[in-house]
């Protein structure tokens, strides 16, 4: 187990450990170090999966994240506890997910005691998510959830959102057991049908209905081991997965609302787009009715929003802006995926991040184009975070024809 | 793909092979080239069947002299239709590559219930009821007076298989029991005595134990079967108790009152025959002078009611002339009705030996020893001559000659026990005559004396040096295989205390103790919140489980358990049992989640799986010890010690820790399965009854996992739960534990496999 890295939190608070087994030597390919060789192999098998551009994406996300709020979220098997670990890194993810799907909607739901509650609606402003997020902390987790009750709501949420948009469900899962009203298989043949797809990750251990259900709907089931491999598995959402099937392209019919005045080079602007005006996005909130010059005013019917992007309240047209389109760009032109190769005495250190390779590095990465090794980590990096090869943008003549 | 097995070419019908059937292969082949017997344990799931298969076939066609026929022993009809399957792939594979039709022929028998195709007599539900119909129409005499008569029905089944079906034998291929229905119906032959028939030249044979085990049924099926053949017992754990049963007798107060009316009615058609056709019973009287043998040869139908004495202690003899004639006979049958009936009038227990029973018998009603050897033997005579063609009605009296000529057959071995009451109910008087047999090798030992080839096999047979013991025999392979496996998928612990330090045992003494019932209560509680779906528990008898579970009631032990998980329990009715089963499948598939309380040597613990989700965890409450004060137990322990030096202990912990394997293993059928596996005893750390398990679950009992308190076992649970929830697919157990052809034949792989088989 990864022990060295948890520096934030005292020994004694850990779980029961057993140090003098972690150093065992693994000979018969039996003890943890395999295990956690086959969660880095598995890793790399899923952003080489990504990776084989030329799959549709579905860069139009609708998602329900389902957070469970029974009384087992109480553990404290992750700080400092389950629900508030959840909750923090929910709130990452949530400021991830905007940035890297910025046309995309998402709302919060809970389960708890059979029962699920709304806490936001599908929107697209994160801050609003990112508070209900922290009032959260406050509830009092009890009861059994109700992965069908939850499922349903979620459902019905999602049913009625346009057809070119990637319906999704993702479910925090902490308990091992769920408490339903009905048949819940009835549920996974309709959410099939409605082709939403729900993925699940479980905190404590493989639950086969949870399985069954992210398998039949075409999503992912994962059980962490530790809140790393937690916080990367909620991060892996942030993706947006491909396509399933029947999904067709469309056109989309999106606002680009002007820019701000003191940027006045009054192309579309007209006089009527800065005049004081409440916009729409606080209309509802008496205290912070703020009445202001700036904001995006929808090109359709004009309603004044102080945040992009934005599903406008009035005409429901799409509002963005040129730069967040350009952002989900990458997804439909990945990278190539790097070259497992052995590690070979003439490049001694990884290009990326110049650390040396030592016993430990079996395997390097091989950039295709620019033919530069990295490390295993700077692989993952590059794939997931960067999305541009290090080696390949150096080269002014491989950087040239790229933005060419 | 195809292997070389120490220089066999064994075609083998998958594209992969653990490196365990490899070894398991190797080891079979082994015992074969010696002609000798083995004795072979290797876990559940890992393909014993098909390995069994594809080597002794492979064998037969490589040496078609030495080797002619295997007969395989299953215990129940769904586990022989999967051996069928496995055998159909084999020689689906063996066509295609071999790209012609083979000259093998398998098939599988099983009791006419099975197998009858007769418009009305199908339809019955019990077993009995169809053999008795059955013999009603296809009897000799009946068949004979149907020449006479033709209102006088007959089995049209069976005319048509004894018209034709003996010149047309069955064509080569593999034919499970409806494939066997299906030629019928085609063809209008009887399925069941065509598949009897065929067994003299089949290649393969698959039926039940009890053909070959059971001397009354052995005699008439399984008569014709060559010496070169090999006989596989499969899942052959509990074979010391199959052989054990089929020489026992129980005899009740009812049974004897049921014999008096039978006898009565003997009586009536021996007078009705003797104005009507007095000839016949003269004949039957000059046959008996010459002696029983000749006298039903190539009478198939008619051996309904057969000697339950093994063949070799039949005598050659003629039937003594105290019960030749019929009235004689039935007087004698009286006498023995009666003897038994007064021996059965006691106030106290009696044990005694059968020659202590034969003297008894002797002074009191003057019957001799030899006559009472031939009461079975007589008795079918008569029935046959009388002509009585409905013998359900005969089965008490049937039961009884069986006991008169078992009691004066075998002198050693056996023990008389009558008791007059219940030991649970000492007030109600239910005398019990327990004629039981103490000494498991005599049912077996005519095969292993008759075949060349004996091989014991199951998931569970450690320890297995108690095997030759018990069966009086030498085996010449004996060998325990572990699983390799490419991930720890099996989690032994040990828990001996509790949060609180109390020692967990179910001990007669601290049996009633509260803590260790809390305890008990708590680490199930526990387990319930920190492993997902079903969890399966182990209790030592059906009592203690009552007592527990209401203790649990009254500590509120269930209230906190039924907030994570359902509760199923198995109790002694079957119908309510199985119902609870089918709800707890329920219960894992939607994901509530269950627990099924059961006990140990009950009928959830033998044959039927939990896999995957299913037994996600077994708990074994305590050690499963068979219950000691019973009589016939202790009898059979003091025989062990006398007979085979076998310390009482010894083989109590056996036994024990047998069917404490048996438990644990419902939670593994495969290598992608992964379950926990609890053993809530203090006793279970001692050295003496770890070793005692198998070699695959003892090899992940960890040390320091062997003194766990629950706290501790919980949070090992959880940890592990969580790692073997990891993505695991078939390309990480490549080269480990699952072979393709190259990576078999690399030197590296097969110097291991060669340590692995001579390691033990």
């Amino acid at each position: 187990m990864a022990d060295e890295d948890e520096g934030n939190e005292y020994r004694w608070e850990s779980g029961y450990e057993k140090t003098w087994e972690a150093i065992k030597e693994d000979d018969d390919g039996l003890l943890e170090s395999n295990i956690a060789d086959l969660v880095s192999r598995a890793k790399r098998k899923r952003a080489a999966l990504k990776a084989t551009g030329a799959i549709q994406l579905g860069m139009m996300r609708h998602l329900f994240v389902v957070v469970d709020a029974s009384a087992c979220m109480f553990l404290q098997d992750l700080k400092p506890t389950r629900f508030l670990c959840v909750l923090k890194l929910l709130e990452v993810f949530v400021h991830e997910f905007f940035d890297l799907n910025p046309i995309s909607q998402l709302g919060i739901l809970t389960t708890k005691m059979k029962r699920s509650e709304q806490v936001t609606v599908l929107a697209g402003n994160q801050k609003k998510h990112i508070e209900a997020l922290q009032q959260l902390k406050d509830l009092s987790c009890e009861g059994e959830p109700s992965l069908q009750n939850s499922l349903e709501r979620a459902m019905n949420g999602l049913k009625n959102m346009p057809v070119h948009s990637s319906r999704e469900i993702l479910v925090l899962f902490g308990s091992l057991t769920t408490c339903d009203p009905g048949d819940i298989q009835k549920t996974i043949k309709s959410l099939k049908e409605n082709n939403i797809r729900v993925s699940i990750i479980g905190l404590a251990a493989e639950v086969r209905i949870c399985r069954e259900i992210a398998k039949k709907t075409g999503g992912t089931y994962n059980v962490l081991i530790d809140d790393h491999h937690l916080k990367e598995l909620i991060l892996n959402q942030v993706q947006p997965p491909a396509v399933a099937g029947s999904m067709e392209a469309s056109l989309v019919k999106m606002g680009f609302p002007g820019g701000t005045p003191s940027v006045n080079d009054g192309t579309s602007d007209t006089s009527a787009d800065h005049a004081p005006a409440y916009c729409l996005c606080h209309i509802e909130s008496d205290t912070s009715s703020l009445m202001g010059h700036n904001g995006y005013n929808c090109p359709q019917c004009g309603s004044r929003y102080c945040e992009l992007p934005v599903e406008c309240k009035q005409c429901g047209l799409t509002l963005v802006s040129a730069p967040h389109l350009a952002r989900s760009y990458h997804h439909l032109f990945p990278i190539k995926p790097f070259i497992e190769r052995a590690q070979v005495r003439e490049t001694p250190h990884c290009f990326a991040c110049a650390k040396s390779f030592s016993e430990a590095d079996i395997n390097v990465y091989e950039c295709e184009s620019c033919n530069q090794i990295v490390c295993l980590e700077c692989d993952l990096f590059i794939r997931e975070t960067l999305h541009t090869c290090p080696g390949c943008a150096s080269d002014p003549i491989t950087a040239q024809m790229k933005t060419n | 793909m195809k292997l070389n097995v120490d220089g066999l070419l064994v075609y083998f019908p998958y594209d992969y092979i653990y490196p365990e059937q490899f070894s398991y292969m190797l080891e079979l082949k082994r015992a074969l080239d010696a002609k000798g017997h083995c004795l072979l344990e290797m876990p559940s799931g890992t393909g014993k069947t098909t390995t069994l298969l594809s080597l002794i076939v492979a064998y037969m066609k490589a040496h078609p002299l030495d080797l002619t026929k295997l007969v395989y022993c299953s215990r129940t009809v769904p586990e022989i239709e999967k051996v069928m399957e496995e055998l159909r792939k084999l020689m689906n594979y063996y066509e295609k590559e071999m790209g012609m039709e083979q000259n093998i022929l398998g098939l599988a028998l099983s009791s006419r219930k099975n197998l009858c195709i007769h418009p009305s007599v199908s339809k019955e539900r019990e077993g009995k009821v169809v053999d008795g119909r059955c013999y009603s129409l296809t009897a000799s005499f009946v068949r004979a007076r149907h020449a006479a008569d033709d209102a006088i029905p007959i089995c049209e089944f069976y005319e048509g298989f004894d018209a034709h079906g003996k010149e047309f034998p069955l064509p080569p291929g593999v034919y499970n029991l409806d494939d066997l229905k299906e030629y019928g119906q085609m063809k209008g032959w009887c399925p069941y005595f065509l598949a009897r028939y065929t067994i003299t030249h089949a290649n393969i044979v698959v039926y039940s134990y009890h053909y070959l085990l059971d001397p009354k049924i052995a005699e008439v099926v399984s008569k014709e079967i060559t010496k070169t053949s090999v006989v596989v017992f499969d899942e052959a754990h509990n074979i010391d108790n199959v052989c054990i049963d089929s020489m026992s007798v129980k005899i009740t107060k009812r049974l004897l009152d049921k014999c008096s009316n039978s006898i009565q009615l003997l009586e009536t058609t021996i007078s009705n025959m003797k104005e009507n056709d007095s000839k016949r019973l003269e004949k039957e009287y000059k046959r008996l002078v010459e002696g029983l043998r000749d006298a039903t040869i190539a009478r198939e139908t008619d051996m309904a009611l057969v000697n339950p004495v093994l063949p070799s202690e039949v005598l050659e003899e003629a039937v003594p002339g105290t019960i030749r004639t019929a009235e004689h006979f039935v007087a004698f049958l009286k006498r023995v009705v009666e003897y038994v009936k007064t021996r059965l009038r006691v106030q106290h227990v009696v044990q005694e030996s059968p020659a202590g029973f034969l003297r008894d018998i002797h002074t009191k009603v003057c019957i001799d020893r030899k006559p009472l050897r031939f009461t079975a033997e007589r008795l079918a005579s008569l029935i046959r001559t009388l002509e009585i063609s409905d013998l359900t009605d005969f089965s008490p009296l049937v039961t009884v000659s069986h006991f008169a000529t078992l009691v004066s057959t075998y002198t050693k071995g056996f023990t008389i026990i009558i008791e007059p009451f219940e030991d649970r109910a000492p007030t109600v008087s239910n005398p019990i005559l327990y004629f039981s047999c103490l000494d498991s090798s005599i049912a077996i030992k005519p095969v292993f004396n008759r075949f060349q080839t004996v091989v014991i096999t199951s998931g569970t047979l450690s320890p297995l040096d108690m095997y030759p013991k018990i069966l009086d025999f030498h085996p010449v392979i004996m060998t325990s295989f572990t699983m390799t496996l490419a991930r720890p998928c099996i989690l032994p612990m040990i828990v001996s205390k509790g949060n609180d330090q109390v020692a967990m045992s179910s001990r007669y003494e601290t049996r009633e103790d509260t803590a260790v019932i809390r305890n008990y209560g708590n680490l199930l509680v526990e387990i319930a919140a920190a492993v997902p779906d079903g969890i399966v528990c182990f209790f030592t008898s059906y009592l203690y489980l009552e007592t527990i579970v209401s203790s649990w009631y009254d500590q509120g032990i269930i209230d906190q358990l039924q907030r994570h998980k359902l509760l199923f329990i198995e109790t002694q009715d079957a119908a309510e049992t199985s119902l609870a089963l089918i709800n707890y499948i329920k219960a894992c598939d939607n994901g509530r989640g269950a627990v099924l309380l059961s006990v140990a040597r009950g009928k959830v613990s033998e044959g039927i799986d939990f896999d995957h989700h299913l037994g996600r965890a077994v708990l074994m409450f305590g050690i499963p010890y068979v219950y000691t004060q019973s009589r016939i137990l202790r009898a059979r322990l003091e025989y062990l010690r006398d007979q085979f030096q076998i310390r009482e202990n010894d083989f109590l912990t056996f036994d024990a820790m047998r069917h404490a394997a048996q438990c644990l293993g419902r939670c593994m059928r495969g290598k992608t399965d992964y379950g926990i596996m609890v053993l809530a005893d203090k006793r279970f750390s001692r050295a003496d009854k770890r070793s005692k398990l198998p070699k695959w679950i003892q090899e992940h009992l960890k040390d320091t996992n062997c003194n766990l308190s629950t706290e501790e076992c919980v949070q090992t649970c959880k940890r592990w739960l969580r790692q073997m929830a990891q993505p695991f697919s078939r390309e990480d157990q490549l080269g480990i534990s699952l072979l393709t052809l190259e990576q078999l034949q690399s030197e590296e792989m097969q110097k291991k496999i060669q340590q692995r088989a001579q390691g033990i």
